[in-house]
């Protein structure tokens, strides 16, 4: 077991290294220039041109891609081109934001979901299981600009119950977590239902009603164990989206993550904070992944890693 | 209409106190909250660029002179300003006792300093352009300083007041180097605290202020970026301030207990403009056609909700230089006999680039452009793109420029007209680098505006800037629509706190009622 994680970590480094190269490449792409925005609107041809050679834009890119390669590897994510703040002072900040609104979420998510798809699966096409799957519909499609204001008007401005937006608190991360799992939990309950579902209808599950075996039993012990595997796999994929960074929500709670510092970055063409960003978030879903396999393991006996 | 904008900013300001003059001293103590819908980009005062930055950093550093809201140029840490007979030295008399925050005096070799360091093209400073007349500086004892040009530049004095010339510590910049950027020392009612970017910057009251010492105890500025979250922030009580308020929000909130909304008009016009050397728009009937085609009257009062005010000028009231003009009367018919007149009896097509989400409602106004240019059989194909592709678009030569129209607002950030007519209109700004981008050239408007920024008379400068906005306006080269206003939610306990035509909220004075 300790082999392959140690082989799974090793080949970390290509995956990061191919991100680091696409990056790198595609926020070059884009239209725009760092130096002008950086410069503002009202900015003269020789200042612009005096940025991009600060910068190091005037250099060939094969140039540029080394020197950053050699900053990487010493742990140098360079200095935001806007703020002048160090990248991983930047990063330092929000990716804790970020997890802490990514574990809340999922732990939402999966407290709400789990146990809705299981009674779903339980009572299959019945006035419950109808209804938990409109409530997965309706977190679904709502989307979260509108469902996060409306937790803002119900729980803190109308009851007074919770602070609308900022941290500082834990109760600062409650309507956040509801507002971004709802939409994992509604996916949650929904493969739980689908899984449950097949595994209900095995032969084993038969033979173990057919000997007496609590239903209670029945369904914790021998069929969800056996329904887990999907329903891993999709929290560990719900994980790692929210650990990308929830834009939206963090948006409509003001929540500093990382999600919206890679889209300020990306508005403000701020290539180190862009490239910095994207490399932890790529790592944190190669990090998710290895965690979900490691977890079938646990849920599958037969499962095992060399 | 300059008198009428000092009405409606003291009724502000006089709304914001709350009290009668004589009455109990503000409360001291408390920490003002303000929701912006943006960070600072960074924290040293030569190097930003906007406007979010600058109201922060307008609490922290000071200028050598003060552009009030009324637009009246006062002595801040310069007492006193001359300049010789030929307008090629500016003396500066400097306030004494003065101390940046780390204890470093400020005096005239402070001045010199940043002043220089602004002028050196290394630091790359994005407001060099407003005192680059400036040859030298002296510093001829510690409370005087001189500027020496080679030519009068009479826009000087009030680019002085900009805050892209403000003083910070010698101390801290030279010590602290490139990360200067995150903690300012400056000379202001407040020294800098925290700066958790993306999240907040936080100021603290400087008790050794040498002007009248601040009430709040601490400003802290929080980003909440969703319009809806900050309107909703501002009625839970979580923020004391919202700017930025959405329009259509304006009526609701006035119905809320406890919240009062401002609206205050801002130095920034909003202008489509017409690439003038390319087929159909380098024909000055077709541009008058379009100006009158266009409602600005119903665009301002559906999509605006009331919250702009149409231009009768390219420049708004509020900046020295101003004068009444003209305006194109909404007026289907003549646009029709004017486009019959320039050759085009069944109209034309043409593509329009506008920004979304940069200025108030600019993809709505954009769309309701489209729909009243349909009616005189003007057909324009709607584009757009995020701001930094868009400048970059829009910054090509004229020899490679593909853009018609586009719609872009300009804010006469130094209250003189030089800034906003010398700028846009002069052809000598065509990009790249300038920002004339729709290539405009008058050669009589340019003399006009070469003679205003070297004529120190201030009459004679007025009556050259109204002969130039007459001649810019009958030619046309922009549809002339409105000028923005800033909509602010303040709550009831907040006092002596007002938005200015800056776009900057003032809170040097503010307090916070029990």
């Amino acid at each position: 077991m300790w082999a392959y994680i140690a082989k799974r970590l090793i080949l970390t480094v290509p995956v990061l290294l191919g991100v680091s190269f696409v990056v790198f490449a595609i926020v070059r792409v884009l239209p725009g220039d760092p130096a002008q925005v950086l410069a503002g609107e009202a900015a003269t041809k020789e200042l612009i041109e005096g940025l991009r050679r600060d910068l190091g834009l005037d250099r060939p890119l094969l140039v540029q891609y080394v020197d950053f390669l050699g900053s990487l590897l010493r742990g140098d994510l360079g200095r935001s081109i806007r703020s002048k703040i160090p990248v991983t002072s930047e990063l330092a900040i929000r990716v804790p934001n970020t997890m802490i609104l990514a574990l809340a979420g999922i732990t939402v998510a999966t407290l709400v979901g789990l146990p809705a798809g299981i009674i779903s699966a339980v009572k299959p096409y019945s006035l419950i299981d109808t209804g938990v799957m409109l409530l997965a519909l309706a977190g679904l499609s709502m989307p979260v600009f509108w469902s996060g204001l409306m937790l803002i008007l119900v729980f803190a401005v109308l009851l007074g119950w919770l602070p609308a937006v900022g941290t500082g608190t834990p109760a600062h991360i409650v309507l956040p977590a509801i507002a971004v799992g709802m939409t994992s939990a509604a996916i949650i309950a929904r493969m739980t239902r689908s899984s449950m579902l097949e595994v209900l209808r095995s032969d084993y599950i038969r033979t173990a009603r057919a000997k007496g075996v609590a239903e209670r039993v029945v369904i914790n012990r021998h069929a969800l164990r056996n329904a887990l595997i999907p329903v891993i796999t999709v929290i560990g994929l719900q994980t790692g989206t929210l650990l990308s960074g929830a834009v939206l929500t963090e948006s409509v709670f003001a929540w500093p993550g990382v999600g919206r510092l890679m889209v300020e970055g990306i508005l403000a063409r701020d290539y180190p904070l862009v490239q910095g960003a994207v490399l932890v978030v790529a790592l944190s879903f190669v990090l998710v992944n290895l965690v979900v396999d490691l977890l079938y393991a646990l849920a599958d006996p037969r499962i095992r890693y060399e | 209409m300059r008198p009428l904008l000092t009405l409606l900013v003291s009724l502000s300001l006089l709304s914001g106190f709350g009290f009668a003059a004589g009455a109990a001293p503000a409360p001291r103590g408390g920490t003002l909250i303000i929701a912006d819908g943006v960070d600072a980009t960074t924290l040293d005062g030569h190097l930003y660029t906007d406007s979010p930055t600058a109201e922060r950093m307008d609490h922290i550093c000071e200028t050598l002179f003060d552009m009030t809201p009324e637009g009246r140029l006062e002595p801040r840490l310069a007492v006193s300003s001359s300049f010789s007979a030929d307008g090629k030295r500016l003396t500066l008399k400097l306030r004494s006792g003065v101390k940046f925050h780390d204890g470093t005096p400020f005096d005239s070799k402070a001045v010199k300093f940043n002043l220089d360091r602004i002028l050196d093209r290394e630091t790359r400073a994005p407001w060099r352009s407003l005192i680059d007349r400036v040859t030298e500086v002296v510093s001829l004892d510690p409370s005087t300083v001189v500027l020496l040009m080679n030519t009068p530049f009479s826009p000087l004095l009030v680019h002085l007041s900009h805050t892209g010339t403000c003083m910070q510590s010698p101390t801290a910049i030279q010590t602290k180097g490139v990360d200067y950027a995150r903690s300012p020392v400056g000379t202001g009612p407040f020294k800098f605290k925290e700066w958790v970017r993306g999240d907040r910057v936080v100021v603290a009251r400087h008790d050794d202020y040498w002007g009248e010492k601040a009430n709040l105890d601490e400003i802290q500025w929080k980003v909440i970026p969703d319009d809806g979250a900050r309107v909703l922030a501002v009625e839970a009580g979580s923020v004391h301030i919202a700017k930025r308020v959405p329009p259509r929000e304006i009526e609701r909130l006035r119905g809320v207990r406890g919240l009062r909304v401002e609206i205050v008009p801002s130095l920034r016009t909003i202008y489509v403009a017409f690439n003038v050397t390319k087929p159909p728009f380098n024909n000055k009937k077709v541009r008058q056609a379009m100006n009158y085609a266009i409602n600005k009257e119903a665009i301002v009062k559906a999509i605006l909700a009331g919250a702009g005010r149409v231009s009768d000028a390219p420049i708004v009231p509020a900046v020295f230089g101003y004068s009444k003009t003209m305006t194109y009367e909404y007026d289907l018919d003549r646009a029709r006999a004017l486009l019959r007149e320039a050759g085009f009896p069944t109209g034309l097509k043409a593509v329009f680039h506008h920004p979304t989400g940069r200025y108030i409602r600019d993809a709505e106004v954009a769309a309701a452009i489209q729909g009243l240019a349909r009616r005189i059989g003007v057909e324009l194909e709607l584009q757009t793109m995020d701001f930094a592709s868009y400048i970059a678009f829009l910054n090509k030569p004229v020899t490679e420029s593909t853009v018609q129209m586009y719609m872009l607002g300009w804010g006469t950030v130094t209250s003189d007209a030089d800034y906003g007519l010398y700028s846009l209109f002069h052809s000598i700004n065509w990009p790249p680098p300038g920002f004339n981008r729709g290539f405009y050239k008058n050669a009589t408007t340019d003399s006009l505006l070469d003679r205003a920024r070297t004529t120190l008379d201030p009459d004679e400068r007025k009556r050259l800037y109204a002969q130039a906005m007459g001649i810019i306006m009958d030619d046309a080269p922009w549809i002339f629509l409105y000028s923005e206003s800033q909509v602010t939610a303040y709550r009831g306990e907040v006092g002596a706190v007002f938005m200015s035509p800056q776009e900057r909220l003032v809170a040097g004075k503010g307090f916070l009622r029990r």
